[in-house]
């Protein structure tokens, strides 16, 4: 695959005529808050299970705001973007002083924290029901109502988001993350304060996990419990494994697999998780890079096939 | 003028005290080896002066100033730069990649740290392609390191040390694990860079570190028992006693 890229722009094209638009809107929204934990988790060798601190806190507190102080699309963005960096930034600084499995068990651990805290603070969250209400306010006098804009607009974030996302990990940054991950001890060794950058992972993945947030909220018009809580944090794990946690893109296939599958299967099977649990074994089993190094596997198979 | 100097240095984990009460003054621009039995406390000796572990009591002082209890990653910025015993290199990067990040976290400034495209710091390319080709591994840039043999793991290990620019090297066991023919090519290699960059090395092969060095120290259980020449070395019925005997002897 040379350009990746022009695969995604067909996929952004194609998808809200495949599926339904606010399936697709979702797809994407749900790819941007895999491309920040696959900094952490495929670049930085760190998997935190508790991503959905990041997502739901955000989520709230902007949702909170377009429903009670109708702020602006563009200011609800930047306070969801704001609220997951700061909260992943306190979350961070205290799982960066672990590692190993204390370390994905304090991610997983704060996580409950804060759900807890949405669970009990009903006159805010509105615990169990959710957060109903939140409005999709109109931008630049385009109406957001219409599924296809918010769907054009999300598609447009998404692509934004990608974008900023490659340049990060084509950045000397990318490369002392990966070298954490390879090595932290000679990472250490030749100059990189090993906490530090765990936490500046943590903080970027959390400003992208915000975004997230602030869409979905604006998206179901709705922020429901779910969207705290473990569950949701290991989704994002579970479709960027099933994706390919080594690659670039490997979360945005995930998110089409998982979130497709996750709408449209358990319409007709209530069971469908256990599809994904075949999928994961599978994943783990034969293929650790995912659907990107299945993929690559069965070109370069073809590509044999042919010579010979 | 000493350049690295140790001052009562003090590393006890539980009742054992690895490093004991050291003072050693290493002198800028020589070659200084550290030598002694297994478990002397050599490598602790250097997990403390790089700031990978606190010392229990003591100071350090690298040209004039404190660095007692600083972190690793702030001595490798004040130019004391290290090369493993066990071969400890970025395994999926390539070799340029290995010696780039090294090259960068020592670079001028940090600019564009998240944004800029990593293959557009030129200065730091070039300074890593050096280093690599100071090693002799110049050819094999675009490898990843997990595909290259033992022995240019072990070069590679000392190119990432290089490649930071540092002003003293401490060398643990660059030799270790090689063949006769691998360990003369490191030997020759160490003889190239002496005198470019302040050396400490550890080492246990005798030949090796009689014909290299400058000064010797001697550690036993902990402590030094012993420093001078070569030649004073070998002399010394005390360090005869306790680690040539057998060498003496034959």
């Amino acid at each position: 695959m040379r350009h990746p890229i022009v695969l995604v722009l067909a996929a952004v094209a194609v998808l809200p005529f495949v599926v339904r638009p606010v399936l697709a809107t979702e797809i994407w929204i749900f790819a941007i808050f895999g491309l920040g934990l696959n900094l952490l988790l495929g670049y930085t060798g760190l998997l935190s299970f508790g991503q959905s601190t990041f997502f739901g806190s955000a989520a709230y507190v902007a949702g909170w705001l377009l429903k009670h102080y109708a702020i602006n699309a563009f200011f609800a963005l930047a306070i969801g973007v704001a609220v997951g960096a700061a909260s992943a930034a306190l979350v961070g600084y205290l799982c960066v002083q672990r590692s190993g499995l204390y370390f994905i068990m304090l991610t997983f651990a704060l996580n409950q924290l804060f759900y807890f805290v949405a669970y009990q603070w009903t006159s805010v969250t509105g615990g169990e029901d959710g957060m109903p209400g939140i409005p999709r306010p109109a931008f630049l006098g385009i109406d957001f109502t219409d599924p296809l804009n918010y769907y054009a607009f999300i598609a447009l974030l998404f692509l934004a988001s990608l974008w900023v996302m490659k340049r990060i990990v084509e950045s000397p940054l990318g490369k002392i993350l990966q070298a954490i991950r390879e090595n932290e001890v000679r990472a250490e060794a030749v100059g990189y304060s090993v906490p530090r950058f765990k936490l500046l992972a943590f903080v970027i993945g959390g400003a992208f996990s915000g975004l997230a947030g602030v869409l979905y909220a604006m998206l179901f018009g709705i922020v429901p419990l779910e969207a705290i809580s473990f569950v949701f944090s290991g989704n994002v794990v579970f479709a960027t494994l099933i994706g390919g946690s080594g690659s670039l893109y490997g979360p945005i296939i995930g998110s089409i697999v998982f979130i497709w599958l996750s709408e449209s299967v358990s319409v007709i099977w209530a069971r469908w998780p256990l599809l994904l649990g075949v999928a994961f074994v599978i994943v783990v089993l034969f293929f650790r890079g995912g659907v990107v190094e299945a993929w690559s596997r069965f070109w370069s198979w073809q590509s044999s096939r042919q010579r010979t | 003028m000493a350049i690295l100097e140790t001052k009562n240095l003090t590393k006890a984990f539980g009742a054992l005290a690895a490093v004991n009460d050291v003072n050693l003054s290493i002198a800028a621009g020589g070659l200084h080896s550290i030598i002694g039995p297994n478990g002397a406390g050599k490598t602790t000796l250097f997990n403390l002066l790089t700031g990978q572990f606190a010392p229990s009591a003591g100071r350090i002082v690298f040209d004039g100033r404190d660095i007692t209890g600083t972190p690793a990653s702030r001595v490798a910025h004040l130019g004391l730069a290290r090369s493993f015993q066990r071969t400890n290199v970025f395994p999926a990067f390539s070799l340029l990649d290995n010696v780039w990040i090294a090259a960068f976290a020592r670079g001028k400034s940090w600019r564009g740290l998240a944004w800029r495209p990593s293959d557009r710091y030129a200065e730091t390319s070039a300074q890593a392609r050096a280093a690599l080709a100071d090693v002799g591994l110049a050819e094999k840039a675009d490898q990843p390191a997990r595909a290259i043999s033992h022995g240019e793991q072990r070069q590679l290990e000392l190119a990432i040390a290089l490649a930071g620019a540092p002003r003293v090297l401490l060398l643990d066991e660059p030799a270790a694990g090689l063949s006769p023919e691998e360990t003369r090519k490191m030997v020759a290699l160490v003889r190239a860079l002496k005198g470019r960059y302040t050396i400490v090395l550890i080492e246990h092969k005798m030949d090796v570190i009689m014909s290299v060095s400058d000064r010797i120290s001697v550690m036993h259980f902990g402590a030094l028992i012993a420093e001078g020449t070569p030649a004073e070395i070998q002399r010394d019925p005390e360090v005869r006693h306790a680690y040539l005997g057998g060498l003496a002897a034959a």
